[in-house]
């Protein structure tokens, strides 16, 4: 164990000394690669592999270093996040960092995911670093400060100066700048500022029509998120010899939630028996309710069949005007749920329409 | 259209025995003034405030802003709201620079009032903390609207308008000394030179408040309200000469005073570049109009207008947020598809917290976007030693950015009087018609 230069905190006036946190995985740990990647989370009092270079670059001591197999933290997120929430309970911490990532998708994924519940639990910043190329910068990118990072371990020392240099800001309580001049990825969140030698309005809008006009590049105030369009499908070559299925991120679920799917922010999905339904029974039933907190449940609690429009699809059925209704509906919720978790949990529902031939699919919302 | 503005800078203003402007000290003979402004039957108490920059005042609800201004010889100055209806636009128009007359609520507030801070961290959020500001404090007997959330402040917003030209007569007959002389002259479209002609031609696509289908409420232009309006071409000297004067509805931080169409600094900067880098066509005036179908009209009226006059590219901004935006959205698209480059000037309303889509509806195609302030921003500002109007009106009538109770934040007025309130009520803040300081940026 490394202690920080004691002679430095007296110099500082006796101030008692910052104290900082680092998650890493098996791999930088030093216990093994693929192998060991289902290491149960740990904590080590001291530095293990890259605190040693945090502990030199930061304005704090790091005092613990926390270490969870990748696959460990991947396949059972939620007993690993109460696992480490538990380890930290009890401490002093002013700083939480995580990785750095660069390009590994699991080790950003961990550290996303256990940035984000230690920054929501304990009020604690936390910072971390990802190649661009991570998924782990669009998943988590709104929740955790992420600095962009290099592809492999070459650039560990560049990465973590970053995240230490930024952590050394905040350990100051010197005011933070916007995400291009401080170096993360950009969390979302706009604010209004007075720039330094600002020009007024006018002038900004001709001069940036003129670059418009004549070709130049012009740096947009207000950056447009690209749109990922979806073609429309071709239309069904025969309706009643197809299987229909109902897909909702209207947040109907069996009354006891069971795969326990998040109100707000969703990563979880279920898919639920309705062969041999007529009908969706209701909450007072005991039934289906609606668990999505962006809307007024009680129509749907009062009538799942309104979100999941199953009633009508059975007498659609019936008429022979649609072939079968497919045997299960699936389910999310939808609000405050980010594009990339959302384009994953279609993507896997997918994956069980396919197998299941299904023709064709009625997606409800709110 | 020739148009001179004569200015005579104001460097104090007093009352006095006579009104009159000598050696930039415009002395006001305040008995005179009010009896101008009590002409009105419906005005029931009336008195003027000077706010100095720099002085510990806070003022609020403010309703509108309009530069003293007289038209030689006595020609309309607001035609169609003060004055019959004709031109304006050419001709000699005199002003009092750096003053506004401001219409205060003497108790009153209403949902587009906004606060202005002549001193301190809350003199950055309005323009009109750099100004002599000339408050008409005033009541009126408009009992209909007295308790309403919405108010068409017409007596108090006429009086104003009466009061500036009422002002701005005291210089009619001062010549101006010739730094302080503006002239804006165009001539028409097809009779520009070739060294005008081949330089990219561009219009300034000005969308203005027209959202209550009720009347009283809108921005007017010749005294027709905006809302039963298609777009149409105007000379930018119309603007500029009191052809539009602002309404009473728009959250206030979004609203364009009438002072801020006088002095449009888009408009003034497109006339620097006329000539030199860009060949500016004129206005293309347009409209924010609820209803779909009416927004997809205006946004058609305006793309053809500009391709028939030949625009290389087109400047668009909007007074308001939220609802506004789909019409901002649709004339960006319906230009760029009519081969219109456009640059867009707007506001965001991205939350308190930051978090929320900038723009109620957003098309890759808007591509260009000068960003001029966030709506929802709260902001928390000491006392002030004095108030102009009633501070009260901030917690009490319903003003965009403010509220009477809040579970976390309390109310927007303290026991103290130090405030709290999002940008939204900052009186004209965000200054889309060019002004502002501010940008937005991601965190």
């Amino acid at each position: 164990m490394v202690t920080k230069d004691s002679e430095r905190i007296l110099s500082e006036g006796g101030v008692e000394m910052k104290k900082a946190i680092l998650y890493i995985n098996q791999f930088f740990a030093g216990i093994g690669g693929e192998e060991q990647a289902d290491h149960v989370p740990e904590i080590r009092e001291g530095l293990v592999g890259p605190a040693i270079l945090l502990n030199q670059l930061l304005d704090a001591e790091i005092t613990h270093t926390i270490i969870c197999g990748d696959n460990f933290i991947g396949s059972r997120e939620a007993e690993a996040v109460e696992i480490i929430l538990g380890f930290l309970a009890e401490r002093k911490f002013d700083l939480f960092f995580a990785g750095p990532a660069f390009q590994a998708g699991r080790y950003g994924n961990a550290c996303g995911v256990i940035g984000r519940a230690v920054q929501a639990r304990f009020a604690v910043p936390a910072i971390s670093s990802m190649n661009k190329e991570n998924p782990g910068v669009e998943m988590f990118k709104k929740d955790i400060y992420i600095f962009p990072g290099g592809k492999s371990a070459a650039k560990m020392r560049d990465d973590m100066k970053k995240m230490a240099e930024f952590g050394n800001k905040l350990l100051k309580g010197e005011q933070t700048g916007f995400a291009e001049n401080e170096g993360y990825y950009g969390r979302g969140i706009r604010h209004q500022v007075w720039l330094k030698n600002a020009k007024p309005a006018a002038e900004r809008a001709i001069a940036m029509l003129l670059k418009k006009l004549h070709g130049e590049e012009f740096q947009t105030e207000l950056p447009i998120p690209k749109i990922d369009q979806v073609p429309i499908a071709d239309p069904l070559k025969d309706l009643s010899k197809a299987t229909i299925a109902l897909v909702t991120s209207g947040g109907i679920v069996p009354v006891d939630n069971p795969d326990r799917i998040q109100s707000a922010s969703a990563t979880r999905w279920g898919r639920y028996r309705i062969s041999g339904l007529d009908k969706l029974g209701n909450r007072k039933q005991g039934k289906f309710k609606t668990i999505h907190a962006g809307y007024d449940p009680a129509a749907g609690d009062d009538d799942p069949n309104r979100v999941v429009p199953l009633d009508a699809l059975r007498t659609y059925e019936k008429e022979g005007k649609i072939g079968k209704v497919h045997d299960y509906f699936y389910s999310t919720v939808g609000t405050g749920t980010t594009e990339a978790e959302a384009a994953r949990m279609g993507r896997e529902i997918v994956a069980y329409l396919h197998q299941a031939g299904v023709d064709a699919v009625v997606l409800t919302a709110t | 259209m020739r148009l001179e503005i004569a200015n005579f800078p104001v460097t104090d203003v007093i009352f006095g025995e006579k009104t009159s402007y000598q050696d930039g000290l415009l002395s006001i003979n305040k008995d005179e003034a009010l009896a101008i402004i009590r002409e009105d039957e419906h005005i029931t108490s009336a008195d003027l405030v000077i706010a100095r920059p720099g002085e510990n005042k806070r003022i609020v609800p403010v309703k509108e802003a309009i530069e003293p201004r007289y038209k030689i010889a006595d020609l309309p100055v607001f035609p169609g709201v003060t004055d019959r209806v004709a031109t304006v636009g050419t001709g000699r128009t005199v002003a009092l620079k750096g003053t506004a007359v401001l219409a205060v609520g003497e108790h009153w507030g209403s949902f587009g009032d906004g606060l202005i801070d002549m001193s301190g961290a809350g003199a950055d959020y309005t323009y009109f903390s750099n100004l002599i500001n000339i408050c008409l404090v005033a009541d009126t007997d408009e009992e209909f609207e007295r308790l309403e959330q919405q108010k068409k402040n017409h007596a108090l917003r006429w009086a104003a308008h009466q009061l500036a030209k009422y002002l701005g007569a005291v210089v009619k007959d001062l010549e101006p000394g010739i730094e302080n002389l503006e002239v804006y002259e165009l001539p028409p479209i097809t009779k520009r030179t070739k060294e005008v002609n081949d330089l990219p031609s561009v219009v300034f696509v000005m969308q203005a408040q027209s959202q209550m289908e009720e009347m009283g409420y809108n921005d007017l232009v010749y005294g027709w309200d905006m809302n039963h309006f298609v777009p149409t071409l105007m000379h930018p000297n119309e603007i500029l000469d009191g052809a539009i004067i602002s309404g009473s509805f728009m959250p206030c931080s979004s609203k364009w005073s009438t002072y801020d169409f006088q002095n449009c600094p888009i408009i003034k900067g497109l006339y620097q570049e006329h000539g030199k880098t860009l060949n500016f066509l004129g206005i293309i005036l347009s409209n924010l109009n609820v209803n779909l179908e009416q927004k997809q009209r205006s946004a058609l009226f305006v793309a053809q207008i500009a391709q028939s006059l030949g625009a290389d590219g087109a400047i668009l901004a909007e007074e308001g947020y939220g609802n506004p935006d789909a019409d901002f959205i649709e004339c960006f698209v319906a230009l760029e598809d009519a081969g219109v480059k456009t640059v867009g000037v707007t506001n965001e309303c991205t939350g308190r917290d930051g978090r929320s889509q900038p723009l109620v509806t957003l098309d890759e195609k808007a591509d260009a976007i000068v960003s001029c302030g966030n709506v929802s921003e709260l902001i928390e500002l000491p006392p002030m030693e004095v108030v102009i109007g009633e501070l009260q009106s901030l917690t009490r009538d319903g003003l965009s950015g403010g509220w009477a109770d809040d579970e976390k934040l309390g109310p927007s007025v303290k026991a103290d009087g130090s405030i709290i309130l999002e940008n939204n009520s900052m009186f004209c803040g965000d200054q889309v018609l060019g002004w502002s300081p501010k940008t937005v940026k991601e965190f």
